[in-house]
């Protein structure tokens, strides 16, 4: 091999060495079917690039040029009458016989269908990831969570869940004095808790005030009197009644649940349903990683 | 057979031609820089309020390297090669220097308000298409100009046989006019809702994915009758003219012609794969892709083999270098387009950074390449005066080349990772990679790619100064050079 | 053969056609024969969901965004439902794009709402720290044309049946009920956003452009 050819290759090589190193780093699995077929590809195209041009460039160092001449001539160029080179005439007919065994008898026409593959990779994903699912302790849910979140959620509620100063909710707390107000004033009915419907302005003033200071600093220390009415249906502790009502003091599956199911309009703005986009597990993993961002 | 010397031919179209490919190509590739860079730096969308975007930018910069540049680069090597080739002189005819000039101004003053049309927003959002309906008539008046004088041409002919950059030339014609047409239909909405609205406006004659379809067929054709054809046109006169060497094969010049125009065709809905075009289409695009690999490169061994035995020729003219270099770059682009379209490959290639890397290797490395050589090959014999500057060529090319390397090489690994960071799953089985992951990732790439425009667009101002001093203050030439052009 | 056909440019001409224009008979019509079928339940564009269907078209974002969502697992689980050909039937032109330097949007409205798109068009740094996605702050000022989008609705309804003002369907009628419709959708978006520039405008009778692009991202699920 002369030096052109091995700078060439040289050339390739790193080329792909890059590639294999940045994808590594990226933590791809390369043994997936696409990703692997892809990464031969590209193989293919640096390394038969570079070895056939270099071939032919490498004809002007060693080959003269020879052949019968035509007659014609046009405005001094010549041409010669050689041959097809063997190897691209060969390719040719090989390409071409391929082509028409593909369409007729390899792969025919209707034998194959995209969406058929589609669901046969669900089913294969779903099958594979069942055993992790089922058995889930808190820790997996959390890491799942967390990772669900960063794709699904950050976007509006920050990577962080900070809610991006008062875009969206902020997760590092329970409520803020505003959202609490916000319902007290306009009652709320959007969530489809058992409980049905909450009506507005049970709490006026500076009942409400007291009420929403109180939530919204996470129902500690002295409980306001009317925070009563309330308490009937989100119960004493504002735990929510065992999932009928909002749970007002934490992130439980049931809040999350309803959100994410239903979607929210309040104070701060709307957030859409993910109804039927996420599955139960991961409900349920949103739930608990929710429960552990805090500020 | 008569001398050439016998025959003056009229440069007078090529030049102007020539004058508005060097404009062009520096206005369409400093846009690109400028989006590459607005990519890695974000903060450059602002530079002209709302028509500095990326969005508003990136179709001019489209638009104006295809009928801007490239467009002007075809028609300027078509004024002189087809009189060269054919052995008649555009001074012959009257008729046929009125439709030449015609040609120019008609599409100076139409790719002017282009250029304007689509930096106020007006289109059809097509991407190789955009322009709303009263400049795609205006591109079809130029379009069956420029018709009438390669027609007109052949017709007063001297030399019998048709050289084979002509062959290229007329399938340019036919091409573009069948493609243009069809996927440009569209309906005036002003006049058909009886005068409401923007007088601009219009409504697509094709819905959704048979839209889709029309316009890959015409998308992957544009690039086949505009960044391909031609280009071989171009190849096949300049790298012998420029050598003195014979065209290698015939029969090879043969076969990779009629191959290339039977089999492109059928490529289209390899940019629809895994799209809701039917499967069986797409399958197809995908074998001819692969079947495709073999007529283009046809041309480009040809070439190469036409240099057998020439490379004190290489080394020493940067001409050479140049065709050379062009002949492999197209190589990479026929290898990588197919490759790309096999399924499995286009799951991970599409929608990635991976496509533009494709793309320019063919561009940035084939077609300004080879509309390059050709030009500064036509300047000594136009401008009847030396090439000004050989050392700066030589830097040029360089310069180029380093830039075209960094340009692929940094999308490529960019759009491969992006593309698999995409499909990637944790091991609960969730997506790994939010969007905005496999966004930040990429800005190292971007910002090479940006670097990577700065050198390119530099380069081509060294040729766009080597063209003008070419044309006003090098050495004047007494007589035409036959092969090698002379430079200081 | 060949030879022969050098040397006469006009056999020459009708080979190159026949042998090109050939595979596009084959590629292209046996889909139109199909026609683009809506599937159940796709309505066409309102009036001002055309408006901002322009301003998506005038300001490039098919640039930078598809609006297909393949069948892949890992594009299902990220955009929604695998895309559908009867979905585009309305699509004049068709808006797939061909590069994904942002997400895909054809399933937007399912996951991103009014007030969202509020903050993201005017800075979407502020709700995306590394975006690369320019701001649109000229939306806010620029009206939309909706004169031209109810011609488009017209023309489209006139030229190839699209169904407006069929029973159940989306009411067109004449250029001032269009523009009245026009605005009325256009309160209803104003009303969950927070600029007061854009509220005064709808206010006054005008339509800013970002009221008809959030109306166009909105219906897009
Ligand atoms: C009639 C029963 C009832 C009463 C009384 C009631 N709530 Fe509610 N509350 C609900 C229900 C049910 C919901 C969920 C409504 C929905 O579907 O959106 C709710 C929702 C809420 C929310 C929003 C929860 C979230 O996570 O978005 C807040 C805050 C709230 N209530 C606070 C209060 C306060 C403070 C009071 C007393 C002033 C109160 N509620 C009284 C039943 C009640
Ligand atoms: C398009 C933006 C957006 C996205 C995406 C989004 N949210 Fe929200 N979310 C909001 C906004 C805005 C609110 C606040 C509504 C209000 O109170 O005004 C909210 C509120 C919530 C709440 C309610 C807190 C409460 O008790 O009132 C929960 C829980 C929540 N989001 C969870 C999620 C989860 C989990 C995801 C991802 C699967 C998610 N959100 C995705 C915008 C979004
Ligand atoms: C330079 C490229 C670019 C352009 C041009 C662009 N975007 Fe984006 N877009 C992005 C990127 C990157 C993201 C992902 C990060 C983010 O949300 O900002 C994005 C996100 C979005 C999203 C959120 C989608 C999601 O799933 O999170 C919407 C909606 C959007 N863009 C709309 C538009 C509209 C409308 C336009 C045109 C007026 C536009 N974009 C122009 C790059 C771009
Ligand atoms: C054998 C020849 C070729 C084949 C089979 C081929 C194939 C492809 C494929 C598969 C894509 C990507 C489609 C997608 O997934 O989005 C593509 C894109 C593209 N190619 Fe090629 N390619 C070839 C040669 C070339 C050459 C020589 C050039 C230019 C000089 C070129 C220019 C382009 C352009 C501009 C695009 C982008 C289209 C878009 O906007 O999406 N191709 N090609
Ligand atoms: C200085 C040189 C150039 C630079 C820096 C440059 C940069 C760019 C950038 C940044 C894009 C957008 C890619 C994206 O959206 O991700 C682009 C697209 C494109 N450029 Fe260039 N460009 C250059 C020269 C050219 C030339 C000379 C041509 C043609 C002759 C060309 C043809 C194209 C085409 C066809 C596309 C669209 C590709 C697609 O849609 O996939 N570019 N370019
Ligand atoms: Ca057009
Ligand atoms: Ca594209
Ligand atoms: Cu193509």
């Amino acid at each position: 091999m002369n030096g052109l050819m091995i700078k060439g290759l040289l050339f390739a090589a790193v080329l792909i060495g890059a590639t294999i190193y940045v994808v590594n780093s990226m933590k791809i699995d390369l043994s997936d079917p696409i990703n692997l077929i892809t990464m031969i590809g590209a193989v293919a195209i640096a390394v038969l690039t570079v070895g056939v041009s270099i071939k032919y460039i490498n004809q002007m160092k060693t080959d003269k040029a020879t052949g019968e001449l035509a007659d014609e001539n046009w405005d001094g160029i010549g041409e010669y009458k050689n041959e097809l080179p063997g190897g691209w005439a060969f390719s040719f007919l090989g390409t071409m016989i391929w082509a028409v065994w593909y369409f007729l008898a390899g792969y025919p026409l209707n034998a194959y269908s995209q969406i058929g593959e589609y669901n046969e990779e669900v089913l294969a994903y779903n099958a594979k990831f069942e055993s992790v699912h089922k058995n889930a302790d808190a820790a997996t849910l959390q890491s799942m969570g967390e990772s669900i979140f960063l794709v699904q959620c950050a976007p509006c509620h920050g990577e962080t869940g900070d809610g991006l100063t008062g875009k969206a909710h902020d997760f590092t707390k329970r409520f803020s004095k505003e959202q609490v107000l916000h319902a007290i004033v306009n009652g709320s009915d959007q969530l489809k808790y058992a409980m049905g419907a909450m009506p507005g302005g049970m709490a006026q003033g500076a009942d409400a005030e007291a009420i929403a200071e109180y939530v919204a600093g996470g129902m500690k220390g002295e409980q306001p009197a009317s925070f009563g009415v309330c308490a009937g249906c989100h119960g004493a502790d504002g735990k929510g009644n065992g999932g009928t009502a909002p749970n007002l003091v934490e992130y439980d599956d049931a809040l999350v649940h309803q959100v994410v199911e239903n979607g929210k309009k309040g104070s701060i703005g709307a957030m859409p349903a993910f109804k039927g986009r996420l599955t139960p597990v991961q409900e349920k993993a949103l739930a608990t990683y929710l429960s552990t961002i805090k500020g | 057979m008569q001398s050439n010397a016998a025959l003056e031919y009229d440069y007078s179209v090529a030049k102007l031609f020539t004058y508005t490919t060097i404009l062009f190509g520096f206005l369409g590739m400093l846009i690109g820089t400028l989006i590459a860079a607005q990519l890695a730096w974000p903060e450059l969308n602002y530079l002209i309020g709302e028509y500095g975007t990326f969005s508003r930018l990136r179709p001019m910069h489209t638009q104006i390297v295809i009928f801007g540049f490239t467009l002007s680069g075809v028609f300027a090597t078509f004024y002189y090669v087809g009189q060269r080739v054919m052995k008649v002189s555009m001074a012959e005819s009257p008729f046929l220097m009125f439709m030449g000039k015609l040609h120019f101004w008609l599409y100076f003053v139409g790719a002017l308000a282009a250029v304007i049309t689509l930096e106020l927003g007006m289109t059809q959002s097509k991407e190789y298409a955009a322009f709303e309906w009263p400049i795609d008539v205006v591109i079809v008046l130029v379009w069956v100009i420029w018709g009438i004088s390669v027609f007109g041409l052949i017709g007063i002919r001297r030399e019998k046989s048709l050289y084979i950059s002509m062959w290229y030339y007329i399938a340019t014609f036919l091409g573009i006019a069948m493609l243009y047409l069809f996927n440009n239909m569209s309906i005036p909405t002003y006049f058909a809702s009886g005068g409401i609205g923007s007088i601009f406006h219009s409504v697509s004659m094709y819905s959704g994915t048979n839209d889709a379809l029309v316009q890959w067929w015409y998308g992957h054709n544009a690039v086949a009758f505009g960044f391909t054809v031609p280009i071989v046109a171009m190849v096949y006169y300049f790298l012998p003219k420029e050598s003195g060497q014979a065209v290698y094969s015939y029969k090879l010049s043969l076969l990779s012609f009629w191959g290339l125009m039977f089999v492109y065709l059928w490529a289209g809905s390899h940019h629809l794969m895994w799209s809701t075009v039917p499967d069986w289409m797409q399958t197809m695009g995908s074998i001819f892709s692969i079947v495709l690999i073999l007529p283009s490169w046809g041309s480009a061994i040809n070439m190469l083999l036409t240099m057998k035995g020439e490379w004190n020729q290489l080394t020493e003219n940067p001409l050479i270098k140049f065709m050379v270099l062009a002949s492999t770059f197209y190589m990479l682009s026929t290898l990588e387009g197919p490759i790309q379209a096999i399924r499995s490959v286009n799951a991970i290639a599409h929608f990635t950074d991976w496509i533009p890397g494709h793309v320019h290797d063919g561009v940035l490395g084939w077609v300004v390449f080879m509309i390059m050589a050709g030009l500064f090959h036509m300047a000594p014999r136009m401008f009847k005066r030396e090439i000004y500057s050989k050392k700066l060529m030589e830097a040029q090319f360089w310069l180029q080349t380093t830039a075209v390397v960094l340009y692929f090489t940094s999308m490529w690994i960019a759009g491969i990772t992006q593309g698999m960071m995409w499909r990637a799953v944790d091991e609960y089985g969730n997506l790994m990679y939010s969007f905005i992951d496999t966004v930040a990732v990429l800005h190292p790439y971007y910002a090479i790619r940006a670097l990577s425009g700065v050198l390119y667009l530099v380069g081509f101002l060294m040729f766009a100064y080597n063209m003008i001093k070419t044309m006003t203050s090098s050495r004047v030439l007494t007589e035409e050079p036959q092969f090698r052009s002379p430079m200081a | 053969m060949f030879h022969w056909l050098e040397k006469n440019p006009f056999f020459f001409s009708v080979g190159v056609f026949v042998v090109i224009a050939f595979a596009g008979l084959i590629e292209i019509l046996p889909n139109f024969a199909e026609a683009s079928r809506p599937v159940v339940g796709v309505k066409p564009y309102t009036v001002l969901e055309l408006a901002g269907k322009n301003v998506y078209k005038k300001d490039a974002c098919y640039e930078c965004h598809s609006q297909l969502i393949r069948p892949f697992k890992s594009e299902t689980d990220r955009y929604g439902q695998v895309s559908l050909s009867g979905e585009y039937a309305y699509d004049r032109p068709f808006l797939w794009g061909s590069k994904r330097t942002g997400p895909d949007l054809h399933r937007v409205g399912n996951y991103r709402t009014t007030d969202w798109h509020e903050n993201h068009m005017w800075d979407p740094k502020s709700v995306v720290p590394q975006t690369v996605m320019p701001a649109y702050k000229h939306m806010f000022t620029n009206l939309a044309d909706v004169d031209t989008a109810y011609a488009e609705a017209l023309t489209v309804k006139n030229v190839f049946n699209t169904p407006y003002d069929a029973p159940n369907g989306i009411k067109l009628g004449t250029l001032d009920e269009g523009r009245a419709a026009a605005l009325e959708d256009a309160k209803a978006i104003a009303a969950n956003m927070k600029n007061k520039d854009v509220k005064d405008a709808v206010a006054r009778g005008e339509i800013p452009e970002i009221v008809a692009i959030i109306a166009y991202l909105n219906r897009l699920k």
